[in-house]
Formats: C-alpha cells, structure tokens, sequence
C-alpha cells in the first residue's frame, strides 16, 4: 500500500492542478483539525487552500456526504475511499448527484482507525473492501494480496442470537440514544428534507429521547436505507454513545444482498434494489 | 470542615448518601463515563477523567412533563405534574461543570424569569465537586484556562474533593456542605497535613495548563460583531458542520428547549425537551419561513449566543471550556479553533 504520507502529497497535487486548470470548483478532502488525531473534511476552493490538505489514518469521513450541498453543474473533486466511493454510485444511482460533475480521486487504503477508539476499522465497519469501487485518478497503488475479511463476518454474534435476544439488544442500544442525530447527519444516504422524525404533520414519534420515540426513530432509519446502505460506518463512528448501529445496517444489506442479489453503490448502471422491480426478485420477505 | 476517606471504600460512602436521597454519580458505561442516578453503591467509579455528557441533566433533565391531560376533555381536568423531590446529591461534579450551574443560573433563576424546576433542583441539591487529577495532563480539548476556571476551583461547589494518593479529602465550603459532612459518619477527621495538602493543591489547580488564549470578553464579542456579515469566514469555518445535535446537547451551558404535547390516544404530556440550535427546523416558523437556512447561519449563531450576545446581555462568555462540544463532534469541529481564527480573522 501507498503510504499516507505519498497519498497526502498525491492528494495535494492533484488538487492544485484540477483546480489551476479550472476543471473543479471545490476539492472536497480531508483538512487540518485541531490536532493529527483530529482531521476534517474540508473543502478546497482556492489554490491557496490545498496546503491545508491532509491525510492519514483517521481520515474517515465518508466525504459524498458533501455532494449534495453543491448544485448541479459544480465540478466537484471528491477524495473517495471504497466506502466513499460506493456512496457515489448510490448517489447517482438516485439520481442526486451527476456523474459527469464529479472527478473522484479514489484512495486505496486499509488500516485505516476510529478516532475515539484507536481500533482498525477494516471490515469492520467499512465495507470489506481496500480500492475505491470507481475513480478517475487514484492517489496511490491498488491494493493487492491483503487478506479480504467479509463485512458479514462481524454478524456472527448479532445472528447468533434469537428474536427476543435481538429485541432485548436493541432496546438496551436504543436506550441510550440522546437524540442528538448525529448518525442521519452523518449518513450520505440520509439527505430526506424534511426527515419524517422531524416533521410534525404527522408526528411519528415523540421529541423527548425515551424508548417509543428512539425506536420508531431508528427502527425506521434502518429500513429506510435497506439496499442504500453502503456500509461506511460513519453513522457508529458519529455516535456520541457508541450504539452499534452498524449491525442492523450490515444485517440488512446481507439480506438484500441474498434475496436481489446485488450490493449498494457497486455499479453505476444498476438501480437501489428497493426502486428496481424484475420478475425473478425473491419472495423471501413474503414468506 | 475537612474530612477524608479511602477511595476503596467510595461505595461506603455512596451507600451512605443514598440513605439520604437520590445519588447522582460518574458510572463507566460502554461508551464512557456519565453521571447517572445511583442504584447499586458500587457502581460509583472516581476513575474518570471527564463525563459524556455534562452533569446539568441532574437540574435540567433531557426530558421533563408539566402538565398532563385528556383530549377532548375540559382544560380543568388537566393536572400540573407536582415536583417532589427529595434531596439529591451531585458527586464527583468537575470544576469546569459546576462553573456551568452559575451560568445557567442567570437564565433559569436570575434574570428575572424565575423556572421553578430548576430552583427546586439546585436547592435540593447538595454539590460534591471534585478536582481534576494535577498529576495527569489535561485532554487536548480542553480550555477552561481561557476562560478563567481553575482544575481545582472549589467556588459553586458545597463540598469540594481533592484527591490525595489513594485517599479522597472532603472540605467543605458552603453551611449546607458543612451540615452535610457533619452528618455523614463514615468519614474520618482530617488531619493538620491534610489540611496543608488540600490548601496546596486548590493553589496548584490555577497554574494547570490546558490550551490558553488571552480571550478579553470584551474584545471577542466587538470582533464577533465585527464579523457577523462576513460569510466568507462563516462559510469556510462551518464548512465541516452536519448541523447534529452533539455539540449542544453535551454542553454544559446549552439550555435551549421545545415544548411539545406527546399525546398517546387520548393521553396526552405537555413536556419541555432539550432542543439544538444546529438542527434545521429549529427556527422553522409556523408559516413555514425559515430565517436560518444555511449551515453557516446557524453554527454563526451558536457561537455568537456564547461568545457575544451572552457577554452583551448578563457579562459572562457562555462557555466553561469543558472541550466536551470539541471532543464528540463527529466532524471534529473545534470552538477553541474557531475562536482563535475568529480573533484573527
């Protein structure tokens, strides 16, 4: 793997010369924070910006979540990792976001860490996989030979346990929930305007963070992105108190992923599962 | 008065308060510490460094009923939810947090409006600050010593904690702490060397280095409204922001809130829950019109209520610089930084 160091100098070199040539209005990437440990995403407009680029293990914000804060017709550089790089195909599989509009700098990457719990995040809460699934330049080798975990293998525990057990976890996660929606505002996938949570006619659930009003949140927020999902896991990593959001997320992209036979945001041509209708889809979820 | 025990026996001590009333306590959960209402004695950990969330939940909780009613049903069958509250016991409150109560109290009790939920509360509460370990660094988002607050300030604090190799020193400070430590009989005396370590130590506390600026009230508020039109800085310092609500909700002197009627059925709670000025819909008018659109607006406004129109208005900077809004911001937003460029800009 390229180091980080040669991805960050990458990283700066292309973005002083898309935006020089006047191929891009913004670079949208990773930038100082206010320590290593603590980088940002930041958006680059100016040439005299691009110093302030960096990279390095921590460099986890899935930065599609970006996107749609620009208007179509923006030329937009995007630093995209595999998760990141799913998220852009969902979104122009959804039609958000233009292909045309984008120059993604794809990042290869593993060993990449959770900035409160210093833990690898491989697998664990990205999507299995080391090369960005699409990109226009790459800012560094493709990565091969390194072990493939499947992002399913986390599952083993949360499977291993029966309906009153998962009902039982997730009422004591739900529990903790603060209701602070760091997760949706987190989440590329979660840009509805209004969020049915936040609407009032009807209201769908309670504002107080007690246990209906969390449940309905979440529970609907999960199924909202069944087959949407990419599996970044920024919605865990955003949560104040480290529920594992994850789980229910990965679940439901297994299953999707075995009864339509495909997964989010790997292929430009394809449709959200949800959205697609062919006569051979499974009829698991009626039986 | 001071007292001293021995930090192995803190449950002892917790056990004691709990006859009393209710305990609220720093506890280990999954994600962290936070200050929770004791059940078990044993629960209570000293081994912390600072909370998730700030301890102003123990006076302004998360949620809280005031009225509750039928619908369809006459208004004179609705009934206002009765406060009783038995007294309440605050351990292990930091410095920095107990500063916070001061601040809060200029809105809930002070200004003239008085919150009846608060001032029941904070009288029925007994404060138990506790000093910041000297011996360990503070976290890198941390800042109190910009604004003035000491790692070992015993001031808002009924009874304030020092903790002296495996020993815990009670001092009092305020007639309730004294009446409190008085009564608590699992406590030694404190000796003459105690005494002298105590005395030292809150000494020490104001020299304890966190990150520090020279941050005038004054000046940061004329700057502030000096840049109020400057979208430009707005713009590019908000740029990360994904307007959630973490900041505020585990900040100690955000006290923002929103009235809403839960109705079940026919049953129906007027309650009062926390609010955050980072979401969008919350200056949403009921005509639909909203006069914070733009994620700059609104991170523009957080920032000034603090650090401007709160130091305009009572004289105080609306901040203890806990670092908390710093440390669990997912796209590590940091106001020390902003505040920094702010004065720069």
């Amino acid at each position: 793997m390229t180091d980080f160091r040669q991805i960050e100098n990458n990283l700066k070199k292309e973005a002083k010369r898309l935006l020089e040539a006047g191929e891009v209005a913004v670079v949208l990437a990773y930038g100082r924070g206010y320590d290593e440990k603590h980088p940002m995403p930041f958006a680059a407009k100016a040439i005299a910006h691009v110093e302030s680029l960096v990279f390095n293990e921590y460099c986890n914000f899935n930065m599609a979540r970006y996107l749609m804060r620009y208007p179509w017709g923006t030329k937009i550089a995007i630093a995209a990792k595999a998760a990141d790089s799913r998220a852009i195909i969902q979104l122009v599989q959804e039609e958000k976001v233009r292909r045309e509009d984008l120059v993604i700098m794809g990042i290869p990457a593993y060993g990449m860490k959770n900035q409160k719990t210093n833990e690898v995040i491989d697998s664990k809460t990205t999507g299995g996989l080391y090369n960005p699934v699409i990109y226009d330049i790459l800012l560094g080798e493709e990565i091969h030979g390194q072990k493939i975990i499947s992002p399913y293998e986390v599952l083993a525990e949360y499977e291993a346990m029966d309906k009153e057990e998962r009902w039982a976890f997730w009422k004591k996660e739900f529990d903790k929930c603060i209701r602070c929606y760091a997760c949706r505002k987190a989440c590329p996938m979660c840009y509805c305007d209004p969020c049915f949570i936040d609407q009032n006619k009807p209201r769908w659930a309670d504002k107080a963070p007690q246990s209906p009003g969390n449940m309905m949140y979440h529970l609907t927020r999960f199924h909202h992105l069944a087959g949407r999902c990419i599996d970044c896991g920024e919605c865990s990593r955003a949560c104040p108190v480290d529920i594992p959001l994850y789980l229910f997320h990965k679940k439901v992209a297994k299953e999707c992923e075995e009864m339509f036979g495909q997964a989010a945001g790997m292929k430009l041509e394809d449709k959200p599962a949800l959205v697609d209708f062919r006569v051979e889809d499974s009829d698991k979820i009626l039986e | 008065m001071l007292k001293k025990i021995s930090i192995n026996k803190i449950s002892e001590l917790a056990a004691a308060l709990m006859d009393k009333g209710l305990l609220l306590a720093p506890v280990k959960e999954i994600s962290g510490y936070n200050f929770v209402e004791i059940k078990d004695p044993k629960q209570v950990d000293l081994d912390f460094h600072n909370t998730i969330a700030s301890p102003k939940a123990a006076f302004f909780p998360h949620k809280e009923d005031f009225i509750k009613y039928e619908t369809g049903k006459p208004i004179d069958t609705a009934s206002v939810v009765a406060l009783n509250l038995p007294p309440a016991f605050l351990f292990g409150a930091r410095p920095c947090d107990v500063k916070s109560f001061e601040i809060m109290d200029i809105h809930f009790n002070a200004s003239g409006i008085v919150d009846p939920f608060w001032k029941q509360r904070r009288e029925t509460a007994v404060i138990f600050g506790y000093a910041f370990d000297l011996e360990k660094p503070a976290q890198p988002e941390e800042f109190y010593q910009t604004l003035g607050i000491g790692a070992a300030d015993p001031e808002g604090s009924d009874v304030f904690m020092v903790k002296k190799g495996g020993d815990l020193l009670l001092n009092s400070v305020t007639p309730k702490g004294e009446k409190i430590l008085a009564e608590l009989k699992v406590l030694n005396e404190g000796k003459a060397a105690d005494k002298k370590y105590y005395e030292e130590y809150i000494k020490k506390g104001k020299e304890y280095k966190t990150r520090s600026m020279c941050l005038e009230p004054g000046a940061i508020t004329k700057k502030l409204e000096d840049l109020f039109y400057n979208t430009d800085f707005w713009t590019r310092v908000s740029s990360a922001c994904i307007s959630c609500g973490v900041c505020t909700f585990v900040c100690p002197t955000c006290y923002c809130f929103d009235i809403c009627d839960d109705t079940l059925f026919a049953q129906g709670i007027r309650r009062r829950v926390w609010d955050a000025c980072m979401f969008t819909d919350f200056t949403l008018e009921a005509s639909g019109h909203n006069p914070r659109t733009h994620v700059y607006q609104r991170l523009r406004q957080k920032i000034n209520h603090k650090y401007s129109y709160h130091v305009r208005k009572y004289g105080v900077i609306s901040c203890v610089g806990c670092g908390r809004c710093t440390k669990h911001c997912p796209v590590n937003i940091d106001i020390y930084s902003l505040i920094e460029d702010a004065m720069k800009a």
